[in-house]
């Protein structure tokens, strides 16, 4: 037996115990856009203001090259995100994923506004545009501004790649399910619904058992207390933190 | 033997012994097996709506030994220095809750399923927002790693349990108080050592001064031997050897940077 075939008999086994070179997965990168507009929300519209940004959009991109997929949540109101849309890709061909199916971008709605072009950019090699962390102020040839978008990458980015094929059944589901998306704007029901446990009436500690009367209420009244996401984005904003948090120093230490 | 049949013959000794991890040479290998199939019947996995239901039971025991506190503005705080270090690697099956307990002892608890306490009196020990978001977010690592349910599987309850539909009236309740115990008496060196780690990490991703969790734990070292903490003490590893690593961690890792928040901090906890 040559050694090239007794290597390529080893090989199911080395990669079943993650010792093989070609068991690496493609280079996950994750990141976030926030997408401002200048002016200020005021009574549900954007009203011109000086000095002022109005948040419209959010963006989670999530790629290992050539694939990517992004999640836009939108506000129409300045108070509350829509629903997320998803976009995936596979270079520059761009679908967009319902639970249904997916549509080419291109013969979609989203393929004509100009805010999602926007947000979908290449580089020179075809990859999407990303992730630097920063204040990236986009505009118009006049020198007006366009937009303003806050972008921060995630350092140790763990999600399925699974979830950037659009044949997956998963697919259309968000990856930011409930995780900050949907934070306050949609709290799940059914998971509320079927939790029972009343608590327990004595407990160990320390310094030994005590007594404790169990309060259901209370944990009712956590659930209840809400925050939307636009109120996060806000507090994040006013913080500079997240998204607004400032890009690495010059010795390349991140924040 | 060839080459190759011998190179595999060592990869699967190597992976025989990988599983079974044999650590007394005088127990037969027919015991360790046997023992190794009971423990992997009796770490039967908890879905997420039984964890919820779980968590919900122990918030609820945690809320009955000190009151939740009704202040308004101070949970939304809260909740919102929570939501921020939680939204760097979410789970996406379940939602994050965050409320303050009205008690002077100084600790904070991680329910399973995403509900997390902090006490008032750990509230007033600490000086800036990056301290009680290092704090949550060494919280939401417990939750994410699923430190208490992973504690619960290895219960002797866990051993009549068949299927999910087992998990509820009595079993439930049990299993309530088993998940509370380990949490007031305390997880284990390395539940609570990895949930650092990733408290390090969230906090630090969100924007934070990666030092806020060291200094806090550094501060509570300075209140040893007084009432409030001795609990939190008798719960935890030893401080100086968690500040010490919190530190080596960041140093590591080319942590820095990143924002203390001590005057909105003030301005929210009063």
């Amino acid at each position: 037996m040559t050694r090239a075939r007794g290597l390529a008999r080893l090989l199911p086994a080395l990669v079943a115990l993650g010792l093989a070179p070609g068991a690496a997965v493609a280079q996950r990168a994750q990141w976030t856009d926030v997408v401002y507009v200048p002016g200020r929300w005021t009574g549900g519209r954007i009203a011109p203001g000086p000095d002022s940004l109005a948040l419209v959009m959010r963006v989670d991109y999530f790629a290992a090259a050539p694939r990517w997929r992004a999640e836009m949540r939108r506000t129409t109101d300045g108070q509350t995100m829509g629903a997320a849309q998803i976009l995936m890709g596979n270079g520059q061909s761009a679908v967009v994923v319902t639970q249904l199916g997916t549509t080419p971008l291109d013969q979609h709605a989203l393929g004509r506004d100009t805010l999602v072009r926007a947000l979908v950019v290449f580089d020179q090699s075809g990859q999407l545009k990303g992730p630097e962390n920063g204040r990236i102020t986009e505009r118009s040839a006049g020198g007006k501004v366009l937009r303003v978008v806050f972008r921060r990458a995630v350092r140790n980015p763990s999600f399925d790649t699974a979830l950037l094929d659009p044949g997956n059944r998963a697919g259309g589901r968000t990856l930011l399910a409930s995780g900050i998306a949907a934070v306050g704007d949609q709290r799940s029901a059914s998971v509320v619904a079927t939790a029972g446990a009343r608590g327990v009436d004595r407990v160990k500690t320390p310094g030994g058992e005590v007594p404790v009367t169990p309060d259901t209420m209370a944990v009712v009244r956590m659930e209840r207390f809400t925050i939307g996401s636009v109120a996060l984005e806000e507090f994040l904003r006013a913080g500079g933190l997240g998204a607004y948090a400032a890009p690495p120093d010059s010795s390349g230490r991140h924040p | 033997m060839t080459r190759t049949a011998r190179a595999g013959a060592v990869l699967g000794a190597l992976a025989l012994l990988q599983a079974i991890a044999a650590p007394a040479a005088a127990q037969s290998l027919l015991d360790r097996l046997r023992q190794a199939a009971n423990v992997a019947r009796t770490l039967l996995p908890i879905s997420t709506e039984k964890e919820v239901a779980i968590g919900r039971g122990i918030a609820a025991t945690i809320a009955g030994r000190f009151p939740v506190s009704t202040d308004e503005a101070l949970t939304r705080y809260v909740n919102l220095v929570g939501l921020t270090v939680a939204s760097q690697q979410p789970r996406g099956d379940i939602t994050y809750h965050f409320a303050v307990l009205e008690t002077p002892t100084v600790n904070a608890y991680a329910a399973p399923g995403g509900y997390i306490f902090v006490t008032r009196g750990a509230l007033g020990l600490m000086h800036s927002e990056a301290e009680l978001a290092g704090v949550l977010a060494h919280e939401v690592g417990h939750v994410n790693q699923k430190h208490v349910i992973n504690q619960i599987r290895k219960s002797d309850t866990m051993r009549e349990v068949k299927s999910q539909l087992d998990i509820q009236g009595g079993t439930l309740d049990k299993l309530v108080g088993t998940g509370s115990d380990a949490l007031f008496t305390g997880l284990s060196r390395g539940d609570e050592m990895e949930a650092d780690s990733l408290g390090l990490e969230y906090a630090s991703s969100a924007g934070y001064d990666p030092g806020g969790l060291a200094a806090f734990i550094g501060r509570l070292d300075q209140h040893a031997g007084e009432g409030p903490v001795s609990e939190f003490f008798a719960t935890h590893p030893k401080p100086d050897e968690r500040v010490e690593r919190l530190h080596a961690i960041a140093e590591r890792e080319h942590l820095g940077g990143g924002v203390t928040l001590a005057e909105r901090y003030r301005l929210n906890v009063k």
